[in-house]
């Protein structure tokens, strides 16, 4: 059971909704509903908007492959012991 | 990344990873001496370790109270590390994400200095160590609200049998 309600994608501003398009490109996945994590992620902004920039920018090509990193995000939740 | 085989060998460096660090951290050598005079068992893996390193982390050397335990302790890391489906490189990368998620110094400092020593650049290191924050910041958020996984879905099924059957 979730703390907070997790808001639907319609009850979000435009601005955000269009972010969820963004969101659908960067996993590749045509979602029914923007993941949970995006969602919370665009209920401000402020947090969010450079919080994302932020992890695509560590999660882009380099010297790591995108799918090298989507593996190393994997092991560090699960040290984390984060199921979500 | 779709192959189970490569989650299985990724499972296997972050559990061996852990166990390293468990003795590193936990178990420092003014606790648990390591044996004066190694016998010859213990001196042939140490060789062994040398030459896979570079150097000798000192976890190794505390193992040596039982050369039987060191030799399958070591045959066991040795192989969860050599290039298989993931090559060393990017196993190297794992270590150093789990060292630095689970604040161990000793496997930090071990880790980095390997990636390093196999030609990742400063780069690439910052890369690793950003994705290692940005999802231990995610992970937090995600446990804050206690979010139910939703994003299951994305990764396909791998139906290939186990090796060997």
């Amino acid at each position: 059971m979730t703390t907070v309600r997790i808001r639907d994608a319609s009850e979000y501003p435009e601005a955000a909704r269009r972010l969820f398009e963004l969101s659908k490109a960067w996993f590749g996945y045509d979602f029914v509903e923007p993941p949970a994590m995006s969602r919370v992620m665009a209920w401000d902004p402020g947090f969010g908007g450079p919080h994302g920039r932020a992890m695509k920018r560590a999660m882009g090509p380099g010297e790591f492959t995108r799918a090298e990193k989507e593996m190393v995000a994997a092991v560090v939740s699960g040290v984390n012991a984060c199921r979500y | 990344m779709k192959e189970d085989a490569l989650w299985y060998e990724a499972a296997s460096v972050v559990g061996i990873t852990n166990a390293l660090n468990v003795v590193a951290d936990g178990l420092p050598a003014e606790i648990l001496p390591p044996p004066t005079e190694p016998g010859d068992e213990a001196r042939a893996v140490f060789d062994e370790i040398r030459a896979f390193y570079g150097d000798m982390p000192a976890p190794f050397l505390t193992l040596a109270h039982d050369p039987g335990y060191l030799a399958d302790f070591w045959g066991a890391l040795r192989h969860a590390f050599d290039d298989h489906a993931l090559t060393r490189r990017l196993k190297e990368a794992l270590a150093f994400a789990v060292s630095l998620t689970s604040r161990s110094r000793f496997g930090t400092a071990l880790h980095l200095g390997q990636m390093r020593r196999l030609g990742v650049g400063e780069r690439g290191v910052m890369e690793i160590l950003g994705v290692a924050q940005m999802f231990s910041s995610y992970s937090k958020i995600a446990d804050t609200l206690q979010l139910e996984s939703d994003m299951g879905a994305i990764a396909p099924v791998d139906r290939t049998p186990v090796p060997g059957a």
